[in-house]
C-alpha cells in the first residue's frame, strides 16, 4: 500500500511539472557474453542514462554466449524489479522470442541491441515484431565491406579463409553471408573454408593452422570477432607467414589495435557499440515519454569504420577503440 | 557339460572362455589401443588430407597441445586416486590472467624485461597451488565429493578470473613472450646456415616459411615435465600410495596410508600443473587470456584421460597414456579437417571416440 501511494505521489509531481514526463524511466541492459564489445556497449549506456537523467540496472553478464546461460539471468533479474526498458542483445535469434515476449507482455518496453531476433524486420507483423527496434550493425553489409576491403589488400585474387565463431548467432551468420557475397564478387578469389571455434582462442589457432596447411597459399584470413581473429593471426605468425597472409578483423579491442600497429593484422572493423548503446537509451527514454507521438524507426544501424596501419594514430580514429 | 553351458560362461564378466578379446594379442593390442588408434589416424590422413604428412603440421599439432596435455597430466593424477578435478580449466585461465597482471605491474615498476617475465611466472605458479589446497581440504576434511567441491572451484576460479582481467585479454606484456614460447632449437635453411635457438641475426623476417624450424620449446618443455610426472607415478613411494589409494580406500588406510594427507598433496599438484598451463599459455600468445567457458578444457582432460586407458573408479591410469589420448583427440581434428570434413561431423566423431573409450574400459576391467 506504501509504495502504491508513492508512486501516486510521484506520478502527482510529475503531472505538476511541464511536458509529458512522469517519473524517470528504469532501464535494464542485459548484454549477450562478458567481452569487451558488451563492456563498451555498456559505457554508452550508462553515459546517455545519466545524461537522461534515467535510472539504469544492468544484469550480470552472462559468463559464455548462448540463450541457456541468458535467459535465467534475464528472468531472475525482471522477476525481482519492474522496468520500463529492456535494452537485450537476444543470444539466439529464436530461442529468445518466447521469453522476450512475455517480458513484453509484462509492460516492458523492448530494443534489441547488436543482435536481433527471427529476420530482425520489425516492421512487418510476426511472432517477433513486438520490440520497439533493433538498433545495431547491419552484419551483411559489414561482411560485404569487409571482403572489399580484403581484397583491395590482397590484389583482388587469391584464396581466403574464415575463422568464424558461433553457428547459430544471428551477427555472424551475417557476416560470413556478407563475406561469402562479397568475396563472390571478385573473379580471382575463392573462398577456402569456414571454420567455428567457440570463442576460444586456442581452437580458432589449430583450426587455421589447419587450414593453412591445407591451402599453403591462403593469401587473405577473415576472423569474425575478436577471439577468432587473435587465434587466426598468432596460427599465421606460428606458420612464418606475417606479410604474406593479410588478416582481416571485426572489432576494435586495444589487443587487435597493438596487433595492427606491429603489422601482425592489417585490416580491423570497428562497430559502433558505445553508439548503438546510447540510440537505444535515446530512443527508448524518448518514446517512454511520449508513446503516441514518437515514432521509433524499426532498424538503426550506426555505421562502420575501417582502421588500417595508415589512419591508426589518427586522433579522431582513437574513439573507435573499444575499452 | 552341454553347449548352452559354454555359452553361458562365455557370457560371464571375466571369463577366461577363450575369443579373441581374452587372448593374448586382443588384450595387447586393447592395452594400448589409443596408441595403435593414433598410428592409424595418422596414416590414414597422410593419405586423405593435403600436406597432412609433414614435420611442420605435427610440430603446430603437438605446440598447440601443450597446454591440454599438462591439463591432461594433472587430471590423470586425480583420476588414478577415484576423484576428479574439475577447476583446472578454469584455474589455468585464472593463472594466465594472474601471470600477466603480475607481469604489468612489475614491468610498470621499471624492472627490466627478463625479471619481469621470471617474477610474473613464478608468482602466478606459486599462487595456482592454493586452489587445490584448498579442493583437497574441502574434500579430505569435511568428505565432499571431489566432483562437487572442485566444481565449486570451477566457478571461483573463473569468477576470480573474470574479475581480475575484466573480461579482456590482459595485453601490452614484454614482446619476448611469444617469440619464447614459440620459439624452435634448430633452425635450418639446407645451403645456407644451421642455427640454434634463432635464425642468425639479420635473417629477413618474411622469409623466415623457407626455414625449417624443428623442435618446438615447447615439446621440451612438455616432454620433461610429463617424463617427470611418468616416472614419479609408476617408480616412487608417492606413485605406489597414489595407486593404492584409487584402488581402495580401506585397504590403503589399513596399510598405513596417510590417505587424507597424499590427496591433498595429489590436488595441490593437479592445481599447480594446470597452473603451469596457463603460465605457458602467455607465452604462447603473448597475453593473459582468461578460459572462456566454451572451451571446457577440463572435459576434454578427462576425454583424453579416458581415452588414454584410465577407469573413472580409479586405480588406473597412465601420464603417458592420458598424452596419447589428448594427441588421438587432436589429430582426429586436426586430421578430420585437412581432409576437408565439415566441423559438424567431427564433433560427431569426437563423441563416437569417447564412447568407444568407455566400452573398452568395461570390456577390460582389469586391464592394468
Amino acid at each position: 500500500m506504501k509504495r502504491s501511494s508513492l508512486a501516486g505521489l510521484l506520478l502527482a509531481v510529475g503531472g505538476a511539472l511541464p511536458g509529458p514526463v512522469t517519473a524517470a524511466p528504469k532501464i535494464l541492459f542485459m548484454p549477450g557474453v562478458a567481452d569487451p564489445f558488451y563492456f563498451t556497449m555498456e559505457k554508452g549506456i550508462k553515459a546517455k542514462a545519466a545524461e537522461l537523467g534515467a535510472e539504469l540496472v544492468v544484469a550480470e553478464y552472462p559468463k559464455a554466449w548462448g540463450p541457456e546461460h541468458q535467459i535465467p539471468i534475464l528472468q531472475a533479474t525482471i522477476a525481482r524489479q519492474k522496468f520500463d526498458l529492456l535494452l537485450v542483445a537476444p543470444t539466439s535469434t529464436d530461442a529468445l522470442k518466447a521469453p522476450l515476449k512475455a517480458i513484453y507482455e509484462k509492460g516492458v518496453e523492448i530494443i534489441t541491441v547488436d543482435t536481433f531476433l527471427g529476420d530482425g524486420d520489425y516492421s512487418k507483423k510476426s511472432d517477433y515484431s513486438f520490440p520497439l527496434a533493433y538498433i545495431g550493425s547491419d552484419n551483411e553489409l559489414g561482411g560485404r565491406l569487409m571482403a572489399e576491403h580484403l581484397a583491395r589488400l590482397v590484389g583482388e585474387k587469391g584464396k581466403v579463409f574464415v575463422e568464424a565463431t558461433n553457428p547459430d548467432t544471428s551477427s555472424v551468420q551475417g557476416r560470413v553471408k556478407g563475406f561469402k557475397e562479397g568475396i563472390a564478387k571478385f573473379p580471382n578469389m575463392k573462398l577456402v573454408g569456414v571454420e567455428w571455434c567457440q570463442d576460444v582462442q586456442q581452437k580458432a589457432q589449430e583450426q587455421t593452422l589447419a587450414a593453412l596447411q591445407r591451402d599453403k597459399d591462403i593469401v587473405g584470413i577473415f576472423g569474425t570477432n575478436v577471439f577468432s581473429a587473435q587465434g587466426s593471426y598468432q596460427a599465421v605468425v606460428n606458420a612464418g607467414l606475417t606479410g604474406a597472409v593479410k588478416i582481416a578483423s571485426w572489432d576494435a579491442t586495444q589487443e587487435l589495435i597493438a596487433a595492427l600497429k606491429k603489422g601482425q593484422v592489417d585490416l580491423v572493423l570497428a562497430q559502433k557499440p558505445a553508439e548503438m548503446g546510447a540510440l537505444a537509451v535515446e530512443w527508448g527514454v524518448k518514446y517512454l515519454q511520449d508513446r503516441k507521438n514518437v515514432k521509433v524507426p524499426k532498424k538503426v544501424i550506426p555505421g562502420f569504420e575501417f582502421f588500417t596501419k595508415a589512419n591508426v594514430d589518427d586522433p579522431k580514429m582513437q574513439q573507435f577503440i573499444y575499452k | 557339460m552341454n553347449e548352452g553351458a559354454t555359452t553361458a560362461a562365455e557370457l560371464a564378466p571375466g571369463s577366461r572362455g577363450g575369443g579373441f578379446l581374452e587372448s593374448r594379442a586382443g588384450r595387447a593390442l586393447a592395452r594400448n589401443w589409443s596408441a595403435w588408434f593414433l598410428l592409424l589416424l595418422l596414416v590414414t590422413f597422410s593419405f586423405t588430407g593435403r600436406n597432412f604428412l609433414s614435420i611442420g603440421n605435427f610440430q603446430h599439432v603437438v605446440h598447440l597441445q601443450t597446454l591440454p596435455l599438462l591439463l591432461a597430466a594433472a587430471e590423470t593424477l586425480v583420476i588414478v586416486t577415484g576423484g576428479i578435478d574439475l577447476s583446472i580449466g578454469f584455474v589455468a585461465g585464472l593463472a594466465s590472467v594472474t601471470a600477466a597482471k603480475l607481469m604489468q605491474l612489475l614491468a610498470a615498476a621499471g624492472l627490466p624485461a627478463g625479471a619481469v617475465i621470471a617474477l610474473g611466472a613464478a608468482g602466478a605458479l606459486v599462487l595456482s597451488l592454493l586452489p587445490g589446497l584448498v579442493n583437497g581440504l574441502v574434500i579430505t576434511r569435511f568428505r565432499v565429493p571431489p566432483f562437487i567441491a572442485t566444481l565449486g572451484m570451477w566457478g571461483i576460479a573463473n569468477g576470480l578470473a573474470l574479475k581480475l582481467s575484466e573480461g579482456f585479454p590482459v595485453a601490452g606484456l614484454p614482446g619476448a613472450l611469444p617469440r619464447l614460447g614459440n620459439g624452435y632449437v634448430v633452425y635450418l635453411l639446407p645451403g645456407e646456415f644451421l642455427s640454434f635457438l634463432g635464425p642468425p641475426a639479420g635473417f629477413p623476417e618474411g622469409r623466415i616459411r623457407e626455414v625449417w624450424r624443428l623442435v618446438p620449446f615447447s615439446l621440451v618443455f612438455v616432454a620433461a615435465v610429463l617424463a617427470a610426472l611418468a616416472f614419479v607415478l609408476r617408480r616412487g613411494r608417492f606413485g605406489r600410495h597414489t595407486y593404492a589409494i584409487g584402488g581402495s580406500v580401506d585397504a590403503a588406510l589399513r596399510a598405513g596410508i596417510d590417505v587424507r594427507r597424499h590427496l591433498v598433496w595429489i590436488y595441490v599438484l593437479a592445481s599447480g600443473l594446470a597452473g603451469l598451463a596457463g603460465v605457458f599459455n602467455v607465452f604462447q600468445t603473448g597475453i593473459g587470456n582468461y578460459t572462456t567457458f566454451s572451451a571446457m578444457y577440463e572435459l576434454f582432460a578427462v576425454a583424453a584421460v579416458v581415452i588414454g586407458g584410465a577407469s573413472l573408479s580409479g586405480g588406473k591410469g597412465r601420464v603417458l597414456g592420458s598424452a596419447v589420448g589428448v594427441l588421438v583427440l587432436a589429430f582426429l581434428q586436426n586430421g578430420l579437417a585437412i581432409s576437408g570434413v565439415q566441423p559438424f561431423y567431427r564433433y560427431i566423431a569426437v563423441g563416437v571416440l569417447l564412447v568407444i573409450a568407455v566400452v573398452i574400459d568395461k570390456l577390460f576391467p582389469d586391464l592394468r
